[in-house]
C-alpha cells in the first residue's frame, strides 16, 4: 500500500502554537489501532462525563457506534473509496472516508453534477469539545479533512464540489466555518441534514483556510 | 498531495470515442476523469457481485426493479 503524506500543521489549543502534522491519504493499521486502543477508550470515558453531567443521551455523539476497523475493512482497496486520515504527535487525530463515483449534486446550479460525498470523517475523542474535553487538543482536524476532499474533488474534475450529510453537533461547522449550504433535514438518511459545498464555496474555504 | 500517475494509450473505435465525447459534454469531465470514474465504478460494482449482491435499477415511480446482468 503506498501512502501519500502531506505536512501540515495543527494548532495545540492549551500551548496556543502551531505544530508540525501529517495528512495521510490512507487509513492503516496504525490508524484502526489508535482507534481501537485510544479512541474508543477516551470515547467511553466521554460519555460518563456527559453522562455525570446530565447531558440527555440524544446529544450525545453520533458517531460513537462507528467502527472504523469494519468501515475499513469494507471498503480497502476499492478506487471509489479513498480514505484519509491526520497523523499528529504519533498518533491519529481524524480520519475520513469519500466516496468519488456514485452520488450527485443536489443544488439546482450544480444539479447532477458529480461531487466527492463524504462518507464518514471523524475527530479524535480529545479534539473534541463537545465530549467536555476543555481545551481541546488541538484545533484544525476538521477544517484540513475539508480541504483534503476539496483538493481530491478537484483532481477528479469536479471543481470543488463536495456534499455529506452532518450529524446534528457539526451542523453549524459545516454551514459557519466552511460555508456550505444547507439543504435540510433528509428523509432518506435518518434525518440528518444535507450539506453541499459548490465550486464558489470551495474556492471561498480555501481562500479563508490558507493551503497545504 | 497528488498520487503519482502513469500514462497508457488507450484505442477506441470511432461509436466507442463518440458516447466518451458525448458523457465529457453531458458531465462536463474530461476523458481520463470519465474513464477514472468508469474504472471505479466497474471494480465496486465487480465486488459486490462477488460478495453474491445483484445489481438493480428501480423505476422511480413504479418502484419497479430490473436485474442488471454483468458478464
Amino acid at each position: 500500500m503506498t501512502v501519500t503524506v502531506s505536512p501540515i500543521a495543527l494548532f495545540n489549543v492549551e500551548q496556543g502554537i502551531s505544530v508540525d502534522a501529517e495528512l495521510w491519504d490512507a487509513i492503516t493499521e496504525k490508524q484502526l489501532a489508535d482507534w481501537e486502543a485510544e479512541w474508543n477508550m477516551e470515547l467511553l470515558l466521554a460519555l460518563q462525563r456527559l453522562n455525570r453531567a446530565g447531558v440527555e443521551r440524544k446529544h450525545w455523539p453520533q458517531s460513537r457506534h462507528w467502527n472504523w476497523r469494519k468501515k475499513t475493512e469494507c471498503l480497502q482497496k476499492m478506487l471509489a473509496y479513498p480514505c484519509f486520515s491526520i497523523m499528529c504527535d504519533g498518533m491519529t487525530q481524524g480520519m475520513m472516508i469519500v466516496d468519488t463515483p456514485s452520488k450527485r449534486c443536489r443544488i439546482e446550479c450544480q444539479k447532477g453534477k458529480n461531487l466527492v460525498y463524504i462518507e464518514y470523517i471523524e475527530n479524535a475523542p480529545w479534539n473534541r469539545k463537545e465530549l467536555l474535553f476543555d481545551p481541546p487538543r488541538y484545533r484544525g482536524i476538521g477544517s484540513i479533512l475539508i480541504f483534503a476532499a476539496i483538493m481530491l474533488s478537484k483532481e477528479e474534475g469536479f471543481k470543488g464540489r463536495i456534499g455529506l450529510h452532518s450529524l446534528p453537533q457539526a451542523n453549524n461547522f459545516y454551514a459557519n466555518s466552511c460555508g456550505m449550504t444547507d439543504l435540510g433535514s433528509d428523509p432518506n438518511y435518518q434525518g440528518l441534514h444535507y450539506f453541499e459545498m459548490t465550486e464558489q464555496q470551495a474556492v471561498a474555504f480555501i481562500t479563508k483556510g490558507g493551503q497545504l | 498531495m497528488t498520487p503519482v500517475k502513469k500514462t497508457m494509450t488507450l484505442n477506441l473505435t470511432d461509436a466507442e470515442m463518440r458516447v466518451l465525447e458525448e458523457l465529457c459534454i453531458k458531465k462536463d469531465l474530461n476523458k481520463t476523469t470519465i474513464l477514472r470514474q468508469a474504472l471505479r465504478l466497474y471494480q465496486l460494482v465487480e465486488a459486490r457481485l462477488e460478495k453474491g449482491d445483484k445489481l438493480l435499477f428501480e423505476e422511480e415511480l413504479t418502484k419497479e426493479k430490473t436485474e442488471v446482468m454483468m458478464l
